[in-house]
């Protein structure tokens, strides 16, 4: 379908229009900024996983030379904050602990100082006195009897259970009598970290006008405008946020964050601007992270190898609060039965507090977790069944067309042809019965969402929004709100505007990210949404443009009616009379004119309506991974990654290999070598001498297609990329270890002395 | 993260800087490439009033060589320099194959050898080979050099025979006898770029039967201090080399080491890992030491 499509930027690997300033070092990130009279600020954290705050004394921090400000938890308004607003029980942090702590970590009081020695000196001099609670440290210290009660919210009702969620199609019962083969396992899969590059900074000024403003390192500058307008008790419009460049993200920076709060809040006390920069250490030891999860899954083939039904049962690790554990919990029920027609499926996920750094979104948002599990039982079930692995995939893969009761129908879809052409590429059938000793070939699958259509965060306004204004210099401006954080957004939505309005990268100047000044109105950059929702948005903006300057190109040609009019080249004509052109500078410069003056400006918005209940566009793809397996030392090593997906119309296919590679790099770390090791709620991996993410030296070889589909809902039929494929990865490694040893990994992460363990070695 | 402060000296000789660290003992911490101690000093790990760089001391970088006295790798020499150094490949690959192991090329560039074990971590990726070649630590207190054997030096973890006036300015490497070889031997977490959980250092010389003349094992980070694995030893002197020996040479070792149970491995884990890489390690060194050459390529 989209071969015809003659695009002239879109679908071209253009460098970022970020690369330069990145490659010459002079991208300005938070930490990067100083503002006169700056203060440095610094948080104390709790040392207890579980307590009760008794006094704290602030004292001596207040006395020490250079401390211009301490605050704790009686000095803040009390109210709780949390993205999900369109449920206002589960806000469930303050910016700073009042009256109980509940994780290592957990922030308890603040420092502004003349200089980051003097803070950090003072945070050692404030006194606080805990009364340690009991702690529980796992979904199965949560809910045993008489655990702990880590909110008291919950006590009469679910202790520990923050939120969970159920879903029911078919008869299950009726299936598992049934059935040929029903496997009945119980998976657990680990935390990881977001890991971004540049660790999470704030830096807030409040004028003497009684605005705020915040720069800070985010992913979604309109969730932390509303979230402090509400904790501050401001209004929205009194608080700017401005996102300055971002190195990183994964979902570890989309909400409201206490380091926020605390700057803005201290700022305004103050009239000085603060900064907060949080360590590597912090990060580690305190950060969000990937939710660990227990995962029950039963699920039903015939002897044919046709899938019959799943019963999914989760229960989430989500830490001392919520964050965005109830999207995870949400999400992760339908990333099990996504994949795959599954006829009939029950879901039951829990969300659970426990006394650690609270989880997180994070790449993938529950999808890796239900993957691995879903991957590995097919995995399993053709060797049961005696079928191959890409066979028995193919047997039950989503289509286009195909329903997922209750929650949409697949629109694009390019998942068979993905498997089909990763067994082509690695000659599948051939090298699995060709291993040698040590050798293994696995294979994991995933599909993924476009953005999502649920609004938790009840926002008011649409879920994105651009405004473009053309000039007569043939140059346009794009004001968006969607985050540019290292994805390259900034740069496919200006390839996306150039190809609708026939202009050259360079002929677009963008905006983005300010909430005072790009149009309000869009949600941030989570969940692979900001391509497909901002891309939309952008073209319809453009079409505002484009109507306005080909009633001038008619007008002065005296067009027939009739005729289709084009924008190309940096030219407005006929689409059958190319040498009636108008240059687009000057076709601005006619409708201005004829307007009497007002300026040409296109604005578009985007919300996905009537796109069931979970995406406007799903991709999907295939992965096949390589091993070696050294049998005495357990290690692991990854050879070559194959990869085939379906991200519809690539719009910058550089940028896309690039989130491949990435994914590739995150997905081997969770699967064999990153993890956090805690002890009692305390984080033990707390560097990255300890927590072992891989290095470039780690990375395997490795070769990618894209597979040609065209997503109607997507603008140039694209969809999500790069997010998804952080699933395949573990399934598709534990599987070719299991090839290589006959060790089944049903616990993440893989590590060498687990191998070792299932040889009765150690 | 801001460094603490403290004054910097650049002594530019070494009886300048053997006095400025009598003069300022207590209060002083020296670097080389500072790949340790920068890292120390922003953690607050080590608060010092003085900072000292051996960097503009001339002629320490020297790696030399001569046939009676063997190799000599000065102070400053970089881990880079000795990993590439056509000397150093030659007489010893070994130590340039654990130089290669440490960190990245970009750190490898700025550290050196001697910082790496002065740091003395029981996981330091260069000091079981030097152990293995029973290398010899040369310290200057200005007025005079004294000659610390290596099995002397580590005290402890971070800890050092040097004395407080004391600086160590040269590694000296005896030549290796005919019919010997040796091997380094790394296992860690990830694969590739990582500190070590367990590393081992071997050397072994054979007679003209093949049998086991000399032998030294060292095992890293599996105690405070690197280890010998004299079981080990013991057993294999005057055996013949062969799967077997090498195997139960391997089992003697792990019992030796005492490792702890730790975030980079469990004890178990490192007592077996212990024992494979005793094996490979003696494995490949009687190979080289039978093929009566003392040259291994680099990996």
């Amino acid at each position: 379908m989209s071969t015809d499509h003659n695009f002239s930027v879109v679908g071209k690997s253009l460098p970022r229009s970020d690369a330069r300033i990145k490659a010459v070092g002079a991208a300005q990130y938070a930490d990067d900024m100083f503002l006169p009279g700056m203060l440095h600020g610094k948080l104390l954290r709790s040392p207890v996983a579980h307590a009760l705050i008794k006094s704290i004394d602030t004292s001596a921090a207040e006395a020490l030379p250079g401390v211009k400000c301490v605050i704790t938890g009686q000095d803040i308004p009390k109210i709780k904050y949390g993205n999900w607003r369109l449920v206002p029980e589960s806000q469930d942090e303050y910016a700073l602990a009042i009256d109980k702590v509940r994780f290592i970590g957990d922030e308890v009081a603040a420092v502004a100082a003349i200089d980051k020695d003097s803070a950090e000196e003072a945070i050692r001099l404030i006194k606080v006195e805990y009364e340690e609670l009991p702690g529980a440290y796992s979904v199965e210290e949560s809910l045993a009897d008489k655990a702990p009660v880590i909110h008291d919210e919950y006590e009469q009702t679910t202790p520990n259970i923050s939120l969970d969620r159920k879903i029911e199609y078919g008869d299950l019962d009726k299936v598992f009598a049934e059935a040929d083969l029903v496997l009945d396992d119980v998976f657990t899969v680990h935390a990881t970290s977001h890991a971004y590059m540049e660790p999470c900074s704030c830096l807030s000024e409040y004028d003497h006008d009684g605005r705020l403003t915040i720069w800070t390192s985010t992913q979604t500058p309109y969730f932390v405008q509303c979230l402090l307008a509400s904790t501050m008790e401001m209004r929205e419009n009194d608080i700017r946020v401005i996102k300055p460049f971002v190195g990183g993200g994964f979902g570890g920076k989309m909400e409201m964050r206490p380091w926020e709060f605390c700057s803005a809040f201290m700022a305004r006390k103050l009239g000085r601007p603060v900064k907060f920069t949080l360590t590597r250490e912090e990060e580690l030891a305190t950060g969000r992270r990937r939710h660990p999860m227990r995962i029950h899954s039963k699920v039903a083939f015939s002897k044919e190898g046709m899938l019959l039904g799943k019963e999914f049962n989760v229960h989430l690790d989500g830490g001392a609060y919520n964050s965005m554990g109830p999207t995870a919990c949400f999400l992760c029920g339908n990333f099990g039965a996504m994949l795959y027609n599954y006829p009939n499926y029950r879901y039951y996920g829990a969300h659970v507090y426990t006394n650690k750094p609270p989880a997180g979104a994070m790449r993938g948002f529950g999808a890796p977790q239900a993957l691995f599990v879903a991957e590995t039982q097919m995995n399993v079930a053709a060797e049961k069944l005696g079928l191959d692995p890409v066979d028995i995939r193919l047997m039950n893969a989503m289509e286009s067309g195909d329903e997922i009761p209750g929650v949409a129908t697949i629109s694009s879809c390019g998942f068979k042809e993905s498997l089909i052409k990763v067994a082509e590429m690695t000659n599948w059938r051939e090298k699995r019965k060709n291993l040698k000793p040590g050798q293994g070939l696995g294979l994991g699958c995933y599909s993924f969402i476009s953005g999502g259509v649920f609004n938790w965060f009840n926002t008011r306004y649409n879920f994105t929004r651009a405004e473009v204004r053309a000039f007569e210099d043939g140059t346009v401006h794009l004001m968006t709100m969607a985050s540019d954080i290292g994805q390259g957004c900034d740069t496919v939505l200006r390839q996306i505007l150039a190809e609708e309005l026939g202009l050259k990268v360079s002929d677009i100047r963008l905006t983005a990210a300010d909430t005072a000044v790009t149009p309000q109105a869009d949600l941030g950059t989570w969940g692979s949404r900001v391509t497909l929702m901002a891309g939309n948005a952008v073209r319809k903006a453009a079409q505002e443009i484009k109507e306005e300057l080909f009633k001038m190109v008619s007008l002065k040609f005296d067009l027939n009616v009739i005729h289709d009019l084009r924008c190309g080249d940096g030219k407005i004509y006929p689409a059958n009379r190319p040498d009636r052109a108008v240059s687009f500078g000057d076709a601005v410069k006619m409708a201005q004119r004829a307007n009497r003056g007002e300026p040409i400006i296109g604005y578009g918005s985007y919300t996905p309506r009537n796109k069931g209940l979970v995406t406007p566009a799903f991709s999907f793809g295939a992965q096949v991974a390589e091993c070696e397996v050294d049998k005495e030392t357990g290690a692991v090593e990854v050879k070559f990654m194959t990869t085939a997906h379906d991200c519809g119309t690539p719009i910058n296919p550089m940028s896309v290999e690039g989130q491949l590679e990435g994914s590739v790099h995150m997905g081997l770390g969770y699967a064999l070598s990153e993890q956090f090791i805690m002890k009692e709620g305390k984080t033990l991996t707390t560097t990255f001498l300890d927590y072992k993410i891989p290095c470039a030296e780690d990375m395997p070889p490795g070769v990618s297609v894209h597979i040609d589909t065209y997503e109607a809902d997507g603008p140039f039929g694209a969809k999500e990329a790069g997010e998804g494929l952080v699933s395949p990865t573990a399934p598709a490694i534990a599987d070719a270890v299991y090839a290589a040893t006959g060790y089944r990994c049903m616990d993440l992460p893989l590590t060498p002395q687990k191998v070792l363990a299932s040889m009765k070695k150690v | 993260m801001s460094l603490p402060q403290f004054t910097f000296l650049a002594p530019t000789s070494l009886s300048e800087a053997c006095a400025l660290l009598e003069k300022h003992q207590g209060k002083i911490k020296i670097k080389a490439g500072g790949t340790d101690m920068i890292v120390r000093l922003s953690h607050r790990a080590v608060k010092p009033d003085f900072l000292m760089t051996l960097k503009k001391i001339p002629d320490l970088n020297e790696i030399s060589y001569t046939p009676d006295k063997g190799l000599k790798i000065g102070a400053l020499a970089l881990l880079r320099e000795v990993e590439i150094s056509p000397l150093i490949l030659e007489q010893a690959p070994m130590l340039a194959r654990a130089a290669h192991a440490t960190a990245t090329v970009q750190i490898r560039n700025m550290g050196t050898v001697m910082g790496n074990v002065c740091n003395a971590s029981p996981s330091a990726d260069n000091i079981p080979s030097l152990v293995a070649m029973n290398a010899i630590i040369v310290a200057s207190s200005g007025k005079k050099e004294r000659e610390i054997p290596i099995d002397e030096f580590f005290l402890g973890p971070g800890r050092s025979a040097l004395q407080a006036n004391e600086i160590a300015v040269a590694i000296k490497v005896p030549k290796l006898a005919a019919n010997s070889g040796v091997s380094y031997q790394k296992i860690s977490a990830r694969s590739k770029v990582d500190i070590a959980a367990v590393n081992i250092g071997a050397l072994i010389t054979l007679n003209e039967e093949g049998k086991c003349k000399a032998v030294r094992i060292s095992m890293g980070a599996v105690g405070p201090t690197p280890l010998r694995a004299s079981l080990a030893e013991e057993f294999l002197l005057n055996k013949k080399i062969t799967d077997e020996t090498l195997a139960e040479a391997g089992r003697l070792a792990a019992e030796d080491a005492s490792p702890i149970s730790d975030v980079r491995a469990s004890r178990e884990y490192r007592k077996l890992m212990v024992e494979v890489m005793t094996t490979r390690a003696l494995k490949e060194a009687a190979g080289f030491a039978s093929q009566r050459v003392v040259k291994c390529k680099s990996s």
